[in-house]
């Protein structure tokens, strides 16, 4: 237990460092996979605290989705390597806002949030693979049915969009 | 454990070490293994693996006498050669600004084969010898050059504004002088840099506060150039050859890269062939050996094109036999020269199996005795052609690639892959009687050249064994005599023409025209708006050779 | 605990397949041939370029080989041998060896050198192109194991192996294997004649040495991937379970390593069309296939 307790709370540092790194470095490319291993830790957290589908699910997930990110920030970014020492921020005060906001609003979700009682143990994995998938294809299927139909929805019309512009 | 090469004291491990290194020696060929192979040199049967890039190589291979410019080139990637590493001069005397050569041979696989046995005893013993002497290029120490972040076109030498956004300009390391020759240089400034924020200038320009308003991409991007597909990237200039394996070796290229497309291609710094025109006039009896040296990779046709021209000028003409062992010469070196080409090709597009056999044909095609030994090898050629016929994802792989304009000049395999006939043998008299037909194709790309050599190769074993001979034609011409003479000949990359003024048993004076120089104005329809290996297919299909390209 | 005997016969195996790789691309069979490569490594300089992304430069390698030893963490050798038996193992093997691409792209753009950084991003591409359909085959697999656990899915083929209950599923399997080995045809980021090396170029000396070791383990675990998947594991007759799995997963390494021999490389936009337009529609269709079955024939 202890154990496990550490262990999350090396990776949730971890986490919380990578995100860091994310914002003090000028180089697009670092800045891209330090989001990655941001999220990677994450997944770890998750395995540490024996949620072992949605970890691999995140530590896979997150690897795909970072690289393509990275690939268009290489892109479109003037300076990817960051060579120019060029300031990426802009409206600093709102952002500093914002953040301190979205922490306050995080932390009181946390805390007054009732969670109910804590379990004892955590279901077996494949137990929680089972039951996820149950809660998938049961009660939030109508939510994630819907979030992927609008997401599905979103792309086409993006590529749409883009071949219009091309042909005129 | 080990610290370096050159590290005193061998101790038993460094022995080892040592003594392994021996074994595994790599090598990167300069100019390159097809000039080898032309040369009749196999380094692969010789125990030496062919590396692509001098950093994976332990014994830089000079074969045959090289242009200052190359030998500038092999210098830079015998620089970028990790430790322990020597150089192997086969057939070279001058290897300068190389450090001298560790091991000599001459041009002869056996030369070859004993070189590679005392390479080895000189790994074994003096890998880690205490005074190996340091070596510098001039043309890769570095200095410092300032470029805008925004528009890397933008290089000054001082510190300033970018004229275009007038952002500060930061430094960046550029190598002085000769940038990229040398495929291993890999361009270190003009890659976008991973480089992470190291540069001591103070450069934090907002852009909140600048005219733009924030980050406005579409003021960012105005002046960038714009792909073909509309979209504004960094471009990047990238140096390919003379020594890069894709290419042919000696051609040296520069793409201005987008993403992986390739927006434009150039000759590196004007410099497209490595041809010398001085020291040919002269005496006319040597005249054919010293033009026959001009391009390694077809001896026979330039010694031909010389002969034919001094008999021109001279006014005798060879009798039938000498014509039909010329036809024999002519057309072996056809078939080897194709054979070469498919080998580089397979190499090109990473297809082993047609890279060593297409070599070992060519080799026992160079080494051959007779006609006898030619017919039996024209059975093989024909099984390889078959092979290649059938391959599987080839035809995807190069069909549509290398279209050439219409209108575009060419000659050779490459118009006759294009639906023309053009063809000098069909008005040679040696060739009417044989029966010859030239081999004409419809398609113009990549997959239909490499379909014409084929079957080129068959026909032209099939000459051999008609012609009966595959002596190297002599030349006789009048002694003393003066004259102007004319001739062609239809080399294996296409048609070869030399006109030449004969002065008292002298040449004086000369012109030649030759295939690759025609053709190298195709690079830029072949490869611009290509993905970097399509281009490098579509150059590769057109068969250049920059040794006949005038420098 | 079989942590020590996997990690020892995942050792021997990546050494067999260099063995092997050496064989197939030089017609030498040289049983010592890596062992005194690997010592010429060590003997040689190892050159860091002029302007690095140091911390890329130097972790590539390391991550390569890193996510191919997890990856053949959950792959079991035998009946118990295997050393973490995760409910969720066949998810896992796929996870991992998606930093696969992350080490490519950042040994790609470490070295600050144009064939590299080319060759890198090429590798994301075939990524986008093989990641989906090797996901969907797995799924699949796991239908008729009806559990993730590597194992299970290996018990489950104990009467017909997984290549002849499912062949379509095999066959987009194996392609995938090897693009995910940048094996040839598809080495595109490593393209010998095209970019010179392209990822590896840069790489001399021991940092050379980690590289070449990381893609033989990562063959080795392709292998065994798809020995657990769709030969039957350690299934098979006489023959103790550990040997069973040792000779279908050189096999199967063997396999990949010499196809490549006789085909060109792949065009880069032919990779992603097909790997769209007839892997992902292909491996649908093995999953409906499988799907039917299981409900009317059964497992």
């Amino acid at each position: 237990m202890l154990l496990q307790a550490l262990f999350a709370g090396f990776f949730g540092m971890a986490a919380v460092w990578f995100g860091v790194v994310v914002f003090r470095t000028s180089s697009m490319v670092r800045s891209a996979l330090a989001l990655l291993f941001s999220m990677t830790a994450v997944g770890a957290m998750f395995l540490a605290m024996e949620a072992e589908f949605l970890g691999v699910l995140q530590i896979m997930m997150m690897a795909t989705e970072m690289a393509i990110m990275a690939i268009f920030m290489v892109m479109y970014m003037m300076d990817p390597g960051g060579l120019g020492q060029m300031d990426m921020s802009h409206q600093k005060r709102a952002a500093q806002a914002a953040g301190v906001l979205g922490a306050l609003v995080a932390i009181g979700v946390a805390l007054l949030t009732s969670w109910g009682p804590a379990a004892n143990a955590a279901p077996g994995a494949a137990e929680q693979t089972r039951l996820l998938g149950i809660e998938l294809m049961e009660r939030s299927m109508l939510i994630f049915e819907t979030a992927g139909v609008t997401i599905l929805t979103a792309m086409i019309a993006a590529t749409a969009a883009a071949i219009e512009r091309r042909r005129r | 454990m080990i610290s370096g090469p050159r590290e005193a004291r061998p101790s038993w491990l460094r022995r080892l070490v040592a003594r392994a290194a021996a074994r595994e020696l790599a090598a990167f060929v300069v100019p390159g293994p097809e000039v080898a192979r032309a040369r009749g040199i196999d380094p692969g049967a010789a125990g030496l693996a062919i590396a692509d890039t001098p950093r994976h190589a332990s014994v830089l291979v000079v074969v045959g006498e090289l242009p200052e410019g190359l030998r500038r080139a092999a210098a830079v990637a015998y620089a970028q050669m990790p430790r322990p590493r020597a150089v192997f001069a086969v057939g070279a005397e001058n290897v300068s600004p190389l450090p001298g050569p560790d091991v000599s041979a001459a041009l002869g696989q056996e030369d070859l084969e004993e070189g590679v046995v005392r390479l080895r005893e000189m790994f074994a013993e003096g890998a880690f010898h205490p005074n190996a002497p340091e070596f510098d290029v001039p043309a890769i120490r570095s200095r410092t050059g300032y470029v805008c972040p925004m528009h890397p076109e933008v290089v000054r030498e001082e510190p300033g504004q970018c004229p275009r956004c007038g952002m500060d300009l930061v430094p960046r390391e550029a190598a002085a002088g000769e940038h990229g020759e040398g495929d291993g240089e890999r361009d270190h400034e003009e890659a976008p840099s991973g480089e992470h924020g190291h540069a001591e200038h103070g450069a934090h320009d907002d852009m909140d506060h600048g005219g733009m308003g924030f980050m406005s991409m579409v003021e960012m991007t105005r002046d960038l150039p714009r792909s073909s597909d509309g979209l504004q990237m960094e471009w990047v200039e990238v140096p390919f050859g003379p020594l890069f394996p894709g290419l042919p070796a000696g051609l040296a290229l520069t793409f201005t890269l987008d993403g992986d497309t390739v927006a434009e291609a150039e000759a590196e710094r004007g410099i497209e062939g490595w041809a010398p025109l001085e020291g040919l006039s002269g005496p006319a009896e040597t005249f054919a050996d010293r033009l026959s040296g001009l391009d390694p990779l077809s001896p026979v046709a330039y010694r031909l094109l010389a002969s034919r021209a001094l008999e021109n000028a001279a006014g005798v003409a060879p009798d039938e036999r000498t014509g039909l062992a010329r036809v024999g010469a002519l057309e072996r070196e056809r078939a080897a020269s194709h054979l070469n080409w498919l080998a580089g090709f397979g190499r090109l597009l990473g297809y082993s199996w047609l890279e060593e056999r297409a070599g070992e044909l060519q080799l026992a095609l160079l080494w051959s005795a007779g006609p006898e030994e030619v017919a039996r090898l024209a059975g093989e050629a024909g099984e390889l052609a078959r092979r290649v016929e059938w391959t599987p994802l080839l035809r995807r792989r190069l069909g549509g690639i290398g279209t050439l304009p219409a209108g575009a000049e060419a000659s050779g395999p490459v118009a006759r892959a294009g639906g023309s006939a053009a063809d000098a043998r069909r008005d040679e008299e040696a060739y009417r009687r044989l029966g010859f037909e030239p081999v004409v194709l419809r398609g113009n790309d990549a997959l239909s050249r490499l379909r014409v050599r084929l079957a080129e190769i068959e026909q032209s074993l099939d000459l051999v064994s008609r012609a009966g001979s595959v002596s190297t034609p002599v030349v006789a011409p009048g002694g003393g005599s003066s004259g102007t003479g004319a001739a062609t000949v239809e080399t294996p990359r296409g048609l070869a023409t030399l006109n030449l003024i004969l002065e008292g048993g002298a040449v004086v004076a000369f012109e030649i025209g030759t295939p690759s120089a025609r053709h190298l104005k195709l690079v830029k329809p072949v490869s611009e708006q290509r993905e970097v290996a399509d281009a490098l297919v579509g150059i590769a299909s057109l068969d250049l050779s920059p040794w006949e390209v005038v420098r | 605990m079989s942590f020590l005997p996997v990690v020892l016969a995942l050792l021997a195996g990546a050494y067999l397949v260099a063995v092997l790789e050496g064989w197939v691309s030089t017609g030498r069979f040289r049983p010592a041939g890596p062992i005194l490569s690997g010592l010429a490594l060590l003997g040689q300089e190892s050159l860091v370029p002029r302007t690095p992304d140091r911390i890329f430069f130097e972790a590539g390698p390391v991550l390569l080989l890193t996510s191919a030893l997890l990856a053949s963490a959950v792959l079991p050798l035998g009946p118990g041998v295997v050393i973490v038996d995760l409910a969720t193992g066949a998810l896992f093997v796929n996870a991992a060896l998606v930093y696969v691409m992350v080490a490519l792209v950042m040994s790609g753009w470490g070295p600050d050198a144009a064939y590299a950084m080319v060759g890198g991003f090429r590798f994301l591409g075939q990524l986008v192109g093989y990641s989906m359909p090797i996901v969907m085959v797995i799924a699949a697999v796991a239908m008729r194991a009806e559990s993730l656990a590597t194992t299970e899915v290996v018990e489950s083929q104990a009467a017909l192996w997984n290549a002849l209950y499912q062949p379509v599923g095999f066959v987009v399997f194996m392609a995938a294997a090897m693009a995910l080995c940048f094996l040839p045809p598809f080495d595109l980021p490593t393209a010998p004649g095209e970019l010179a090396g392209g990822v590896v170029a840069e790489y001399t000396g021991w940092r050379l040495a980690v590289l070449r070791l990381a893609r033989a383990v990562l063959v080795v675990t392709v292998a065994a991937a798809v020995t657990v998947f769709f030969l039957g594991g350690w299934h098979g007759p006489v023959l103790p379970p550990w040997a069973w799995s040792a000779v279908k997963t050189l096999a199967v390494a063997a396999g990949m390593l010499a196809a490549g021999r006789y085909v060109p490389r792949v065009r880069e936009e032919h990779l992603l069309a097909w790997w769209w337009k007839l892997g992902i529609p292909l491996a649908l269709l093995n999953i409906f296939v499988v799907g039917i079955m299981l409900v009317t024939v059964g497992g």
